[in-house]
């Protein structure tokens, strides 16, 4: 048996960097001395502020690789356009968040450093998920992320419904998982491969698929709908999105769903872009069941993370009208959506940590009534980031969602984009209801904390600056999305 | 340079609009000192960035219009979408150059001027930050290469305009002034779209160069409205005409200029009469290169300007406010500005349009020192008697008058002559049209010009004696822009004569407006028989001599001409009853068709079934969906299990079966 | 023949025990129940040739995992009668959708259409049975091939066991615990005792 020669580690720099990361800050946070009366938290404070380093840094790495495509590694993983484009959203994300937690950990008590490491080795997860080039290296991505996933919604260990999150996140994750491997499996059994290019070439001469085949695919769309929330795959996403801790959820509206969204438009383009006749109509029948349920149900919620959980899977169904063309086009719209997404959910989620009432996190949509008179700026921010969402022009929400339907249309879809048109109808009810709550209703209580702390500002600021600025210079998202985009479909 | 002119008043207007936010608290001594320094700041913020603007204008008017430098500046590409692509972008040639100069120096001397009128406002750094925020969206007005960076600067201004003139918003009769100017905009605007998009059609453009350059070929081309064949160019042209004629207040659009004296007076001099009305006339000048080719909308241009100027004079002869006298003398100057377009001079128009805004801004700041100094009253039948007490705006009040008048050697003399010999010269039916009303009108010009000041100055004190007691000359910071701009009535005519409209003409201009050589108004209008040159100096004199007759030494006259001519005065006086027909005709029937619309068909239709009907189904369905969220895992895993199945049944059914 | 039987065999017993574990009465039968089915499957490897992979099954499920799952059946207090309810009360409509569900796949699987090459990208993937070990093979393809994957699981291991650590483990003060040093370097624990000969003690 030869030896195999060393395979080519560059295109997977910032993976294996981050990883590399992940196990310093371990081993840095478990040796660091917590005796003092303060050590936990100067533990934590340390691999927090070192942990936002390394994204950082892993996202210079990113931009450096990026370029033509590569494979690596046996062609296990690809590293292209469109994974480069994902992966610097995805290090935003968990920047963002990781920034974010400190503060509100700290304030809840539950601040221990093997947070940050869990959020690095679940971003580390979900670049590997994006990178992936085969069902097996999507599978391993796709459990490390999500097992870091399930321990992270769990993490305010001693809150009865952060662990009731933790477990229901984990038996649904795991039935999911099980459901993707099956899929998987069959996809082999009847293929005989599980890399995606051998797979793209066996469907590239328009032959019929085995029908056990698309068996497998509709099992591998079963699981993947089920990571990004889609329904009826999103039981879990009101509960665990209100259970975990509040810096988690933010984490978990943005890093993961980007991903898995990715993931999910890399595996049905890639190995399946040619039997898009077969799964385009699940996809569609997904998209707006989410949209509509996303819709209403948001509606009759009256906690805050919650209610952004529907919301959140309203946006899943938005960006699957996206998937669901089939063409670059459309994966052009859902990248530049996401981006937006990704803004507009960071900082609404920096005004729902900022919300404090007596040394007490709350979370109820009334608790905010009054904010316009107490904190005049963060209801400014709270109600950009709200008329956003409901894709109001002229913020950032709307051109994604222009995008997003203007890719339909051109596609044929008219009826997709219409029932797309009138559930962000539907959707703009709650996300309007937020601003009328903030600035016409009567504060019943007394007023939230102030100071904002510094850090969430700083965050509200960015976020605001770029959902309001995005309509003036939108060509160097809106270009990048277009080369990731046509990256995917060329290679 | 252009850059740092543009962008002065906007950083001016970011800095001092953040200061407006800054709450100084009440009534302590410490608050007091603390917004009277944010006071003091934001004046200073935003008028130092307009007068260091005005500085560079004069510049950049130098190096461009006097040296013929003109040039385009890309800043960054806007939007990019197909054949479609706009561009931030500064077009600096001598029609700029010109605007520019017109706009700075008049801003800036407004906003020293508003120095010393608002500093009793409790509201200064708002009013000095809307002031920067116009005059910002004013140079992208004027500045802009493309259609729409034009439109952009155009609703920049009226958004502008809509703040200021609702500046005072416990006033209602404000607020509705400002609705009523933003609604009848809007019109004007909704043609102005339609001209861009009938633009885009035709060009594939909106870059105002490729239009231009297009323009020779495209004078036989049809576009087709309503499956009807037009005229391309026509259609463009009038379109974008009824812009214009609503941002300048012309006839039919011009009812939201006088109810905008609700503003304050600084507003008024700088928006209602030196800039932003002129923008409409800038805009039909700037595309002039569409216009030549097209003899219809020219007439139309020509007959709506003459109109204008002639409607106008008869009502302010009739008005008792002294800011309206002045606003409906703007509308009627304008009415000239346009008519000389009409006869394809372009640069007669904005000789007109240049000298105009210095002895117009003139007027209605000394107007607003005489207000200041009577304690805030505008009605000149409760004035009069206190040209001693107030010598320096008297005088300044006479200079601005002049000026308009059109008495020699002031500015309005050679711009108004010279509109009026293009007219005569164009010989044309609607040329002679155009002159003979400039004419009457410019006899009445004098005539309620010397109402104004004789009602407002002599005579014996009509108001009481506290307001008698308090007439005081106004602060220096007030009357020192006054001088800027009288110097400016007195010579800018005198100066600016051989450059815009004289031998130099050629030269100046260059590339900037385009006069096809058939038309010839411009270069006959110098060779016109003696009686048209005199001709105006004549009437301006009869109209001033008319107005000591009546109002002077024969106080009883005007009463009894008034009753002689009962229903004319009447017709006139209520404003040839615009309002009232618009009010008639659009306004009521508009709200009784709300109402209507509102009662029944809102509430009892749409409402019922639709959004009260639509909210309680949504509602409904809500907690119907919510209620499916159980909580209990294994409902999850189970309705997870439904999918699968009704996803793989699903694809049996079509595909396998 | 005699292959055939033993798969059924195998393959029978694998999956009555399956459904013995949801039905049985008691849990700790039911983890029985599923060691069986383990065995089985270990059963089912061997006749493939995978003897590794059955080796492995055995050793780990069985030997551990199953017997975790006892451990921690035997401690829990599981409601027998509550459980019994549920189950009856979901019967029918879990029966339905399980029943479709079985129908489809067997209607699909059982069909038994591959893609047309698949036999040669089989064979492509692996080396020729013949010629090496399962464990040469799995071993020279693990540690080149599929480097990256196996470092992959490496990382997800590495995290299942920070977040056991995170989630679980506190420190309690007040617990005892062994200091062997401390123990042995005590001073009064130990005493030497001269001994009279012949006395005893």
């Amino acid at each position: 048996m030869p030896i195999t020669e060393v395979p080519n580690l560059a295109p997977a720099l910032p993976e294996i960097f981050l990883g590399l990361a992940a196990m310093s800050l371990l081993m840095l946070g478990v040796f660091q001395n917590t005796t003092g009366p303060d050590g936990v938290m100067k533990a934590s404070r340390l691999t927090s502020g070192l942990g936002i380093v390394m994204l950082v840094l892993a996202m210079v790495l990113v931009v450096t690789v990026s370029g033509d495509r590569l494979l690596t590694f046996d062609g296990l993983f690809v590293s292209d356009p469109f994974a480069s484009f994902v992966k610097v959203l995805i290090l935003i994300a968990s920047t963002f968040s990781l920034i974010l937690a400190e503060d509100w950990m700290e304030k809840q008590g539950c601040h221990r450093f093997e947070y940050v490491i869990v959020i690095l080795f679940a971003t580390l997860g979900m670049m590997m998920m994006v990178s992936a080039n085969n069902m097996l290296s999507l599978y391993m991505g796709l459990e490390l992320q999500s097992l870091s996933l399930y321990i992270l919604a769990a993490f305010q260990r001693d809150d009865m419904r952060s662990t009731e999150a933790g477990v229901k996140y984990f038996v649904l994750g795991a039935l999911a998982s099980g459901m993707l491997l099956y899929g998987m499996s069959l996809v082999y059994g009847f293929s005989g491969t599980t890399d995606f290019d051998a797979l793209a070439a066996l469907f590239a001469g328009g032959t019929e698929p085995a029908a056990g085949l698309i068996i497998g695919l509709v099992f591998i769309i079963a699981g993947l709908t089920f990571k990004v929330s889609g329904v009826p795959f999103h039981m879990w996403t009101p509960d665990v999105y209100e259970g975990a801790p509040t810096p988690v959820t933010a984490f978990f509206s943005v890093a993961p769903k980007v991903a898995a969204l990715a993931l999910f438009i890399r595996v049905m383009n890639g190995p399946f872009g040619d039997l898009a006749s077969q799964w385009q109509q699940i996809i569609i029948a997904i998209s707006v069941a989410s949209m509509l349920l996303g819709g209403f149900a948001a509606i009759a919620q009256t906690n805050i993370k919650r209610m952004m959980a529907y919301s959140s899977i309203g946006h899943v169904g938005y960006a699957l009208i996206g998937l669901a063309v089939a063409n670059e086009t459309g994966v052009r719209a859902i990248l530049v959506y996401l981006t937006i997404y990704v803004f507009m959910n960071i900082g609404t989620f920096a005004c729902i940590m900022a919300m404090r009432r007596s040394d007490r996190a709350v979370e109820n949509i009334g608790d905010l009534a009054g904010l316009a008179k107490t904190h005049p700026a963060m209801a400014a921010a709270m109600a950009v980031f709200m008329f956003s969402m409901a894709g109001i022009p002229p913020l950032a929400g709307f051109i994604g969602k222009l995008y997003i339907f203007l890719a339909a249309v051109e596609a044929g879809f008219m009826m997709l984009a219409i029932i797309g048109v009138l559930a962000s109808v539907v959707s703009a009810y709650y996300y309007l209801r937020i601003i009328k709550i903030m600035y016409f209703d009567k504060p019943v209580t007394t007023p939230l904390e102030t100071p904002i702390p510094k850090r969430i500002v700083g965050v509200l600021v960015i976020t605001s600056i770029f959902v309001l600025a995005f309509v003036v210079f939108p060509n160097p998202v809106i270009n990048a999305a277009g080369v990731a985009a046509s990256a995917l479909f060329s290679g | 340079m252009i850059e740092a002119i543009v962008f002065l008043p906007l950083v001016g207007f970011a800095l001092v609009g953040l200061l407006a936010f800054v709450d100084p608290g009440t009534d302590t001594p410490e608050a007091k000192a603390k917004k009277h320094k944010i006071d003091f700041a934001s004046q200073w913020i935003t008028s130092g960035s307009l007068l260091l603007s005005m500085v560079l204008s004069w510049v950049v008017f130098n190096d461009v219009a006097l040296e013929g430098n003109a040039y385009t500046v890309q800043l960054m590409t806007w939007i990019q979408s197909g054949d479609l692509e706009l561009n931030w972008a500064f077009k600096v040639d001598t029609l700029t150059a010109v605007m520019l100069v017109v706009v700075t120096t008049v801003s800036a001397m407004v906003h020293v001027y508003s120095i010393g009128y608002m500093h009793h406002d409790p509201d200064v750094p708002r009013f000095m930050a809307y002031l920067s925020l116009f005059t910002f969206a004013m140079l992208m007005l004027v500045t802009a290469d493309n259609l729409v960076q034009l439109f952009f600067g155009w609703e920049g201004v009226g958004l502008a305009s809509y703040l200021l003139i609702g500046f005072w918003y416990t006033k209602p009769s404000a607020n509705a002034a400002a609705i009523k100017a933003f609604v009848v905009n809007r019109v004007g605007d909704f043609g102005f779209v339609l001209g861009i998009l009938a633009c885009y059609v035709i060009f594939d453009t909106v870059n105002l160069d490729q239009i231009f350059a297009r323009a020779g070929e495209m004078t036989q081309v049809n576009i087709s409205i309503f499956s009807g064949e037009f005229h391309a160019i026509t259609v463009i042209c009038l379109l974008l005409f009824i812009g214009a004629m609503g941002k300048s207040a012309q006839l039919g659009l011009h009812t939201w200029l006088p109810d905008a004296m609700e503003g304050p007076t600084p507003v008024s001099a700088l928006i209602h009469a030196a800039t932003m009305v002129t923008a409409g006339i800038f805009m039909v000048v700037r595309m002039s290169p569409l216009f030549e080719y097209s003899d219809l909308a020219l007439q139309v241009v020509a007959i709506v300007g003459a109109s204008t100027a002639i409607f106008a004079a008869t009502v302010a002869c009739t008005q008792f406010d002294i800011k309206r006298v002045i606003a409906y003398s703007t509308c009627s100057q304008l009415g000239y500005m346009f008519f000389a377009i009409g006869v394809s001079a372009y640069n007669a128009a904005i000789f007109h349009l240049m000298t105009h805004a210095f002895f117009k801004a003139l007027l209605f700041l000394g107007a607003g020192s005489v207000i200041h100094a009577m304690s805030d009253e505008q009605d000149m039948r409760k004035m009069g008697g206190i040209w001693k007490s107030i010598p320096v705006t008297y005088t300044l009040m006479w200079i601005g008058s002049l000026a308009l008048v059109g008495i020699w050697p002031f500015a309005g003399f050679y711009s108004k002559d010279i509109v009026l010999e293009a007219a005569w010269a164009a010989h044309t039916l609607v040329g002679d049209y155009a002159f003979w009303l400039g004419i009457t009108a410019a006899f009445l010009t004098a005539f309620y010009s010397w109402r104004l000041i004789i009602m407002s100055f002599h005579g014996s004190p009509r108001a009481d004696e506290t307001v008698m007691a308090h007439v005081h000359e106004s602060p220096k910071i007030m009357i020192a822009p006054l001088f800027v701009l009288a110097f400016g009535a007195c010579f800018a005519g005198l100066v600016g004569y051989g450059w815009f409209v004289g031998d130099g003409a050629g030269v100046f201009w260059a590339n900037s407006i385009l006069i096809l050589p058939e038309h010839t108004a411009m270069v006959d209008a110098h060779h016109v028989p003696m009686w048209v040159k005199y001709l105006p100096l004549v009437v301006g004199v009869a109209g001033i001599t008319l107005a000591y007759v009546m109002y002077m030494f024969a106080p009883n006259l005007p009463q009894m001409v008034v009753n002689a001519i009962r229903p004319v005065h009447k017709f006139v006086f209520n404003k040839w009853y615009f309002d009232e027909l618009y009010d008639a005709m659009f306004v009521r029937p508009a709200f009784m068709a709300g109402k209507g619309f509102w009662k029944t068909g809102d509430g009892a239709i749409i409402d019922g079934m639709g959004p009260d009907g639509v909210a309680s189904t949504a509602d409904d369905t809500a907690r119907r969906v919510a209620a499916l969220q159980s909580g209990y895992l294994y409902h999850y895993a189970f309705s997870m299990l439904i999918g699968v199945v009704l996803m793989v049944s699903w694809y049996l059914f079509t595909h396998a079966g | 023949m005699i292959e055939a039987l033993v798969f059924y065999m195998f393959a029978l017993t694998a999956i009555a025990s399956g459904v013995m574990v949801v039905v049985s009465r008691n849990p700790v039968h039911s983890v029985l129940f599923l060691i069986v089915a383990f065995f089985n499957a270990a059963g089912l490897f061997v006749l493939l040739g995978a003897e590794f992979l059955a080796m492995i099954l055995v050793v780990v499920y069985v030997g551990a995992v199953a017997v975790l799952f006892l451990f921690v059946v035997m401690m829990l207090d599981v409601n027998q009668v509550e459980l019994r309810q549920g189950f009856l009360q979901y019967l029918p409509i879990g029966g339905v959708i399980g029943g479709i569900l079985t129908f489809e796949l067997l209607f699909i699987v059982g069909a038994w259409q591959f893609q047309p090459d698949v036999s040669a990208a089989i064979a492509a993937a692996a080396p020729p049975p013949d010629q090496v070990t399962n464990t040469q093979a799995l071993g020279s393809l693990i540690y080149t091939r599929f480097a990256y994957l196996f470092q992959a699981a490496g990382a997800i291991l590495l995290v299942a066991m920070i977040g056991a650590i995170a989630l679980t483990h506190r420190k309690r003060p007040g617990v005892k615990k062994q200091k062997i040093a401390d123990q042995i370097a005590r001073e009064d624990s130990i005493e030497l005792k001269k001994v009279e000969t012949g006395r005893g003690i």
